[in-house]
């Protein structure tokens, strides 16, 4: 009888090619990355226990639930608005993010919890072009002036439902921008996301992991 | 065609899906109420308007935040007069799903 090895691996293993892909040299106009191994929890209020899971966030994250359509970033976790109460609490250091049980006991009886670590692929998109490649997927206004750093979004992208939200501008002042996305939809989107960005030179970097 | 989320915004009317009718009302009548009340369930259940105007109709976010909507929309203009959360949408109301 042969011993299984049961070896846990990003649902993008094959798909990340790091380098340089598409048009031009010098600066790229597309930086793609995935990070593997993330801590990520759905959370959702039970009917009428909002306040008691706000004041539960702040104790355990040290910020607030985020509001509407936006990122609340706290000490251990960001949480990205997800829908009418509810958030998603991320965090791309899981050894040092709260536990599922350190958040079961938290939220005990006032939110309902799934964990989703496993469930979601975080992909991250930014560069001068990364507005102009992200136009042939999505319909939303990604303008400054409608979706600044910290606005999220739930939508679909392609079909796929998706969480999304705009991060901290990147060394270049390009904006940046997380996508959570289905593990088994996580393939197509990101060959969709690298056959569109290719005309303005796309660089991806290689698979990192959250630690 | 754009939808106007009370949560999201507006979004391509893509991410939505249509139900139907959102004014019909559950008769209140308990359903072994005789020939008068089985009269008004059938209503309730399968006779709908046809409206050439504006109705009240439920839609479904389903490619955004997935919740359930009330919109008045014009069935001849396609003109969305207003989109509400329905009853019980989102954990603050403390109102169950569904009219009454
Ligand atoms: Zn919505």
């Amino acid at each position: 009888m042969p011993d299984f090895l049961w070896n846990s691996q990003s649902p993008l293993e094959k798909a990340v090619i790091a380098g340089r892909h598409g048009a031009g040299k010098g600066t790229p106009g597309v930086s793609l990355s995935h990070v593997g191994d993330i801590a990520l929890v759905q959370v959702m209020a039970r009917r009428g226990r909002n306040a008691d899971v706000a004041k539960a966030a702040k104790k355990l994250f040290g910020t607030e639930t985020p509001a509407m359509l936006k990122v609340a970033n706290g000490k251990s976790a960001t949480l990205i608005w997800s829908g009418p109460d509810q958030f998603l609490a991320f965090s791309q250091q899981p050894r040092s993010a709260p536990s599922l049980e350190q958040m079961e006991e938290a939220f005990a009886g006032t939110a309902s919890l799934s964990n989703q670590s496993d469930g979601r692929c975080l992909i991250r998109i930014s560069g001068p072009s990364a507005n102009d490649a992200l136009a042939k997927l999505t319909s939303l206004d990604l303008h400054d002036s409608v979706f600044p750093v910290g606005a999220a979004a739930t939508t679909s992208i392609d079909h796929t439902a998706v969480n999304f939200w705009r991060e901290a501008d990147d060394a270049g002042a390009n904006p940046a921008y997380a996508m959570l996305v289905f593990t088994s939809f996580a393939d197509t989107l990101w060959h969709l996301i690298v056959d569109s960005s290719l005309e303005y030179g796309v660089e991806v970097a290689a698979i990192g992991a959250g630690h | 065609m754009r939808i106007a989320c009370p949560f999201c915004g507006a979004r391509d009317s893509g991410e939505f899906t249509y139900l139907g009718d959102a004014s019909p009302k559950r008769p209140a009548a308990p359903l072994d109420g005789g020939a008068a009340v089985e009269e008004q369930f059938y209503d309730y259940v399968y006779l709908r308007d046809n409206v050439a105007g504006f109705t009240r109709e439920y839609w479904y976010h389903g490619g955004g935040c997935r919740s359930w909507l009330i919109a008045e929309r014009s069935t001849t203009t396609h003109e969305f007069k207003s989109v509400a959360a329905a009853p019980g949408a989102g954990a603050a109301k403390t109102a169950q799903a569904g009219e009454r």
